[in-house]
């Protein structure tokens, strides 16, 4: 009797072996985004397998013996991927980025002075076209244009970025930032202003009992006229103290009226910038 | 009372006060909040721009919440609990693996054993930071109550942080095979 229990029991412990017997995963170390994968299994029977990663995680039925195939779309995203059947044996493997696709760039600051040296800052990130940050080493092409006037460089990335910095050209306008990379571009506008005033210089004249000070022409050390707007300051020392006067800059000259005086040094300033000194009195 | 009973309160006393007190470094580039992961930030080899101190302690402290938002998320498969620690690419990724373990009926748990976190590119006018992150983890893929696979890892991740409005978000978090 226990000799013919002990047959029907092997007789039936045979007639399952679709439990899932053995399942040997091999997958490659590597995969580039948006590639497919065909993953081979040994053994034999139906088995659950599991395949979990960055934005994935999939169940399905496979027969262990059959290659399993995981389609592009779902390794599209770098990163980490653990694939397991629920008979025990596991692997893991990598979604790497693939080509270039796109690029987000930074372009600081949106507005510059003129003929600034290393103030224009430019920082690119580079994506698959999945958006996964790629990191094997590309070129990156930063091209400034202003006026006519082309400035480039070309940085490799690490580890997805590459930034770089530039010198503003010396005439103001609107200049064209890009970043280039493979087929993608990116297109920034960064607007450069005249910077400091250079040779603040001023006049003055009588005026109805007070003195009319009035400045040339304000323009940077490049020659661009100085904005519209610009404070300037005009001082005048006398005998009775102080008179402090701010003017903005109007159609590209400063003007104000101070206090009538017989003898006063009268100053003119805007921001950092000093400018010439009038020696107001004595018949002048 | 029994000396041995005495004795055993005691230390449970001294057990309890230990856990409640916040455990924190005086250098600022360890963080180990209660419940977050601890994260240790090196900040030496960052270019262009060196990372200032209290930079340096913020990034710390939002990339170990956010370590803490993703376990939670996608043990609990709620895309919710991630909304203020991740942005971009990252928080879309995220979205998509709870979306996914939602259908196939899996979740992950986490047990994070701590982040070796080095700041290797501060960009120059301060809005973003790379991370080169190691992190020691336990991950266990489950199906309901029951565990279908455990793995106890260490996992190279790449993250990029953006600056927001008084935190730093995660933009881009990667697992790479190396640095």
């Amino acid at each position: 009797m226990k000799s013919l229990r002990l047959t029907i029991f092997l007789l039936l412990a045979s007639t399952v072996p679709y439990a899932a017997q053995a399942a040997d995963l091999k997958v490659p170390a590597t995969v580039t985004a948006g590639n497919g994968l065909s993953i081979p299994t040994s053994g034999s029977g139906e088995a659950s397998l599991y395949v979990v990663g960055p934005g994935t995680a999939i169940k399905k039925k496979v027969q262990l013996g059959q290659d399993v195939q995981l389609t592009a779309d779902e390794l599209k995203n770098a990163g980490r991927y653990m694939v397991f059947v629920d008979s025990g044996d596991s692997a893991t493997f990598f979604v790497t980025a693939g080509p270039v696709g796109s690029i987000a760039f930074l372009a600081r600051p949106s507005r510059v002075p003129a003929a600034t040296p290393n103030v224009i800052s430019g920082t690119a990130f580079v994506f698959d076209k999945y958006q996964n940050l790629v990191m094997h080493p590309e070129p990156v092409k930063f091209e400034l244009d202003a006026n006519g006037m082309s400035v480039s460089r070309t940085e490799t990335t690490r580890n997805g970025i590459a930034y770089t910095k530039l010198d503003s050209s010396r005439k103001e306008g609107a200049a064209q930032f890009v970043a280039s990379s493979g087929s993608a571009s990116v297109r920034r506008v960064v607007q450069e202003v005249a910077s400091d005033p250079c040779n603040l210089r001023i006049h003055a004249e009588r005026d109805k009992g007070s003195i009319l000070v009035q400045t040339d022409p304000i323009k940077d050390c490049s020659g661009n006229p100085v904005p519209d707007g610009t404070i300037v300051t005009f001082t005048s020392l006398d005998a009775k103290g102080k008179s402090t006067v701010d003017a903005r800059i109007k159609r590209g000259v400063a003007q104000a009226q101070l206090p009538a005086s017989s003898n006063a040094t009268i100053s003119v300033a805007a921001g950092v910038v000093v400018g010439n000194e009038i020696r107001w009195g004595g018949g002048q | 009372m029994k000396p041995f009973l005495r004795l055993a309160i005691v230390v449970a006393s001294v057990a309890g006060v230990m856990f409640l007190l916040p455990r924190h470094n005086g250098d600022g580039d360890h963080v180990l909040a209660a419940g977050r992961p601890e994260v240790t930030l090196n900040i030496q080899n960052a270019t262009p721009r060196q990372v200032e101190d209290s930079t340096q302690k913020a990034v710390a402290r939002d990339y170990a919440a956010a370590w803490q938002a993703l376990a939670d998320a996608l043990e609990q498969n709620r895309p919710d609990l991630l909304g203020a620690n991740f942005v971009g690419t990252a928080g879309k990724k995220l979205g998509e693996t709870i979306s996914e373990q939602r259908k196939a009926g899996l979740h992950q748990r986490f047990q994070d054993k701590g982040h070796h976190v080095n700041a290797i590119f501060y960009s120059p006018e301060g809005s973003a930071i790379e991370l080169q992150d190691t992190a020691e983890l336990q991950i266990q893929v489950l199906d309901g109550d029951k565990v279908l696979h455990s793995e106890d890892v260490t996992v190279h991740y790449v993250a990029l942080l953006t600056a927001a409005e008084n935190s730093w978000k995660v933009r881009v978090l990667e697992a790479v095979p190396e640095f």
